[in-house]
């Protein structure tokens, strides 16, 4: 299955913030679950209004939860 | 599975069954000679609203499983994958319709024959469509 060179760390904030369900998200954001589910196996890229409001509704950076071509860069900050 | 998928799934196992019905129901060699009036047009009729019911019903029960999704719009990600499923029909007709009319002529086909092959070759590419949503839907994009 190809994956997208975008990676994520929507599953780790997912976590970290009271343990939201993927419905959750998908409600927050406007799409659907299957949709955030696709987005956090790296098998869809997400436009880019809808990576804004999945890191809004972190209330983080894009940058600290979508990543080009590898794990997020730290070092970027 | 969502809604949107589900009901890919059914218009496609729909599809495939009366185009299987219909196809049985034709007396050969109806890709050369075929009366456009009579029989034609009676099977026809039957699977126009044994899809049309079949849908309703469908997604109906669907729609009272999951009445907050089936009210939901499209998100990006099930636009993209019906426009993509869209596009690859859009392709795919021409080339059928076309070529078998084509192949029918060189046979010795009439317009019955001719009106055959355009009527199927629009229902195999619907076939495509929905086969290729359901192939985006399982592959995740």
């Amino acid at each position: 299955m190809t994956q997208t060179a975008i990676t994520n760390t929507i599953r780790k904030l997912r976590f970290e913030h009271g343990e939201m369900t993927q419905q959750d998200l998908a409600e927050r954001v406007g799409v659907t679950r299957q949709t955030i589910n696709a987005i956090e196996l790296g098998k869809y890229s997400p436009s880019l209004e809808v990576a804004f409001r999945i890191a809004a509704a972190f209330g983080a950076r894009l940058e600290d939860v979508f990543s080009y071509g590898g794990a997020p860069d730290a070092q970027s900050r | 599975m969502s809604f949107r998928e589900k009901s890919a799934w059914i218009t496609l196992i729909t599809l495939i069954v009366l185009m299987l019905f219909y196809l049985t129901h034709l007396p050969p060699p109806w890709w050369l000679r075929a009366n456009p009036s009579g029989f034609m047009f009676h099977v026809l009729t039957i699977g126009v609203v044994a899809f049309v019911v079949i849908e309703l019903v469908a997604y109906a029960i669907m729609a009272l499983r999951a009445p907050r999704e089936a009210r939901a719009p499209s998100d990006e990600r099930e636009q993209l994958i019906a426009l993509k499923a869209r596009s690859i029909a859009a392709r795919v007709y021409p080339v059928l319709s076309l070529g078998s009319v084509f192949v029918v002529i060189h046979l010795g086909a009439n317009e019955g024959g001719i009106l055959y092959c355009v009527f199927l070759s629009f229902i195999v590419s619907q076939i495509v469509n929905y086969a290729a949503r359901v192939v985006y839907y399982r592959r995740g994009r």
